[in-house]
């Protein structure tokens, strides 16, 4: 599923689905809200506690009326630029570092007004002005989103089968796990963390590996070319499961992968790990925006109550827990101390060390924050299409 | 001249009549020039609405200019030129090699099923058999080529199995993730369309064909190559249609069942809208609309398929 829809956009679709068999039409803790409901066009993962939104709305103080979203920003685009999401939906989640900029530019969205949102002030700082991750929730200097989950991708690796734990990019070239070594077959986190390799081992000049010039990319798209053709690559994996299969059943011993599949390809009893990769990584995050039409509807309030729900320790906590993503605010090691009722001791510990290990990923310096449509965004594809066919 | 020298304007006797003495809405309703004829442009109306406009849409749309996030209206063959300049062109025939190779086999494999059941099963079977065929549809295509994967894996049940006979000793990596696999997902997929129109255009071949070959000693090989198959052209040709367009188009196979970057026209064309890129999108969609246009006008010269519509006789 994408930037394929077998790509960590389907896997939220597939989420999605899940929480549209529940929710879809349905008004989640209407009682707690006077006015009428957030019709909130977003996809499974953004809710957490319960099946459904009626968690998030009790937390809100308001009414959700959950519309399953895929994750696939083509559809947004057209629902929203030309379709009638205005009409439809007062907020919707999509991925920062690029979504914002389209549906900003095309006016779908509207600027936000941060001090409405009492949890602002837990916000990580890299999104603050200047920030790492600044730029993937604003646009033309104006905040558009409300970051609500992130992660750094990495390479999942089976430790029996490699006897160590890799901290370089630099293991899934070499020869001697040729054909073992799977890739995410979507050209955004590929490229961006082989650049990323290749920028911080010196081995080429690259100066963003988020938004690469064409020569970079040329340069990218070659060194995988070289290696694809002598084989080092099983396979490039698209979509969730397929992601999970190839580690479960060690048809390959690495693959570049989102968390989560780790987490569940390790479940299925192989001895899989997630490392932190010393050059760095890819950066993401997903984000909730308010609509034009939402505003126009009078929906602020419950907009600004639903997203200081966001950036509340209270759903960083769940949404560790549930999917592995990364709270967006600080003080969840804090809260996880403080709610014993809420996560024993054994939770307490296991989700302090995720977080700890995130920490540490998100720490690296090389990491370089997703850019959904780099500049030359047609270089990319171009020269993605000559490693499919090389 | 007046009415009274006139003569009198009487309906014609018989269907002039009848239709005088008919209310308007009934002549509608049973009239030639009524519902009749309306019901025959239902199919030109559906043909233009669901054919017609999405196809010069797509052909419009394919030279428009994009845009940061979308198009706007204009003329240029860019998108073109990048499909043939880039390596797309390169991928979209490695696509039609591998769809090429599923309709052989498909052929190889599902022809002779629909030979056999209508020449040796019971007339009365013969329908159910072939609706065995049905049975594969019903469940998901997705699962149905994910379910290859423990079969054709590294560890999985083939090589499992010829290793414990003593065939091999080291397990076959190349039946999967290779161009190999992407033509076993497609034959595996595809293959009862070619029993199906196979054995639509058997049914109009009258079994005492068969048995005239017989009473003049021609041999397998021959009856079939040289009286089954030309009668059966057109539904082969059909067959092989069907498959050839799912192969080029549906991208799941090559995308769990294909090498690294595996890709055919579908995924191209889904590669380039998830960027947002709309006219190459729509250029890579109309460069296959008129590359199968052209196979079906050439098969329709070879084959006249409108044979296989034709009354059993």
């Amino acid at each position: 599923m994408n930037q394929s829809e077998f790509t960590r956009r389907l896997f939220m679709q597939g989420m999605a689905g899940v929480a549209g068999a529940t929710a879809a039409g349905g008004i989640f803790g209407a009682a707690a809200a006077e006015g009428e409901a957030l019709r909130f066009w977003a996809p499974g993962i953004a809710k957490v506690a319960a099946k459904d939104f009626s968690a998030m709305a009790a937390q809100a103080g308001i009414g959700i009326n959950n519309i399953a979203k895929s994750a696939r920003a083509d559809e947004a685009i057209q629902k929203m630029v030309v379709g009638d999401g205005q009409k439809l939906f007062d907020a919707l989640t999509d991925n920062g570092g690029g979504m914002e900029d389209a549906m900003a530019e095309n006016k779908a969205v509207v600027p936000l007004d941060t001090a409405k949102i009492p949890n602002w002030a837990n916000i990580l700082p890299d999104y603050n002005e200047g920030g790492a991750a600044a730029e993937t929730i604003r646009y033309e200097g104006k905040v558009y989103a409300v970051p609500y989950i992130s992660n750094a991708d990495s390479m999942a690796y089976n430790y029996d089968e490699l006897g160590f734990h890799p901290d370089s990019w630099g293991v899934m070239f070499d020869s001697q796990f040729k054909g073992r070594v799977a890739l995410q077959n979507d050209y955004g986190p590929t490229l961006t963390n082989v650049a990323i390799y290749l920028k911080e081992s010196g081995k080429i000049e690259i100066d963003n590996p988020s938004d690469m010039n064409p020569k970079e990319v040329k340069a990218v798209c070659e060194f995988l070319i070289d290696h694809k053709k002598k084989g080092q690559f099983r396979t490039f994996w698209d979509g969730f499961q397929n992601g999970v299969d190839l580690l479960a059943s060690k048809e390959v011993v690495m693959s570049s992968c989102w968390e989560p599949i780790q987490l569940v390809a390790r479940k299925k009893g192989a001895n899989i790990h997630y490392g932190t990769m010393k050059e760095g990584h890819q950066t993401w995050n997903n984000v909730l925006m308010f609509t034009k039409g939402g505003r126009q509807r009078g929906m602020d309030e419950a907009f600004y109550k639903l997203a200081n729900v966001y950036l509340s320790p209270w759903f960083g906590a769940r949404t560790l827990a549930t999917f592995g993503f990364a709270p967006q605010m600080t003080g969840v090691d804090d809260y996880l101390n403080a709610n014993t009722e809420d996560f024993d001791e054994a939770a307490r510990e296991r989700l302090l060390d995720i977080l700890n290990r995130k920490q540490q990923r998100y720490a690296v310096k090389g990491n370089s924050w997703q850019n959904v449509f780099p500049t030359h965004i047609r270089e990319y594809l171009d020269w993605w299409s000559r490693l499919q066919a090389a | 001249m007046t009415a009274e020298t006139s003569p009198a304007i009487e309906p014609p006797a018989g269907r002039g009549r009848d239709i005088a003495a008919k209310p308007r809405w009934r002549r509608f309703l049973t009239g030639e020039d009524g519902i009749q004829k309306v019901v025959f442009y239902i199919p030109l109306v559906f043909m233009t609405l669901f054919f017609a406009l999405p196809v010069a849409l797509t052909l419009v749309w394919s030279v428009f200019e994009r845009t940061r996030f979308w198009m706007e209206p204009g003329f240029t063959l860019f998108a073109y030129e990048t499909f043939f300049t880039s390596a797309r062109a390169e991928n979209f025939l490695h696509a039609m090699m591998h769809s090429a190779g599923a309709v052989v086999i498909s052929f190889v494999l599902g022809f002779p099923i629909a030979v056999f059941v209508r020449r040796r099963v019971p007339e009365i079977a013969q329908h159910r058999v072939i609706l065995l065929f049905i049975l594969p549809f019903m469940i998901s295509e997705l699962i149905r080529i994910f379910a290859l994967r423990p079969v054709l894996s590294r560890h999985g049940l083939l090589n499992s199995f010829l290793m414990d006979i003593g065939v091999i000793s080291e397990p076959i990596s190349a039946i999967l993730f290779t161009p190999l696999g992407v033509v076993i997902g497609e034959v595996l997929s595809f293959l009862p369309f070619m029993v199906f129109s196979g054995f639509l255009a058997m049914e109009a071949v009258q079994k005492y064909v068969f048995e005239v070959c017989d009473d003049l000693g021609a041999g397998t090989v021959s009856t079939f190559k040289d009286i089954i198959v030309p009668l059966a052209a057109p539904g082969i040709f059909a067959g092989s249609v069907f498959i050839f367009v799912n192969g080029l188009g549906v991208g799941l196979i090559p995308n769990i069942l294909g090498g690294p970057g595996a890709t055919n026209a579908g995924s191209i064309v889904f590669e380039s809208i998830v960027a947002l890129d709309f006219p190459l999108a729509m250029a890579v969609s109309a460069i296959m609309i008129v590359t199968l246009m052209a196979l079906l006008y050439i098969g329709h010269r070879l084959f006249d398929l409108t044979r296989i519509l034709e009354p059993i006789s």
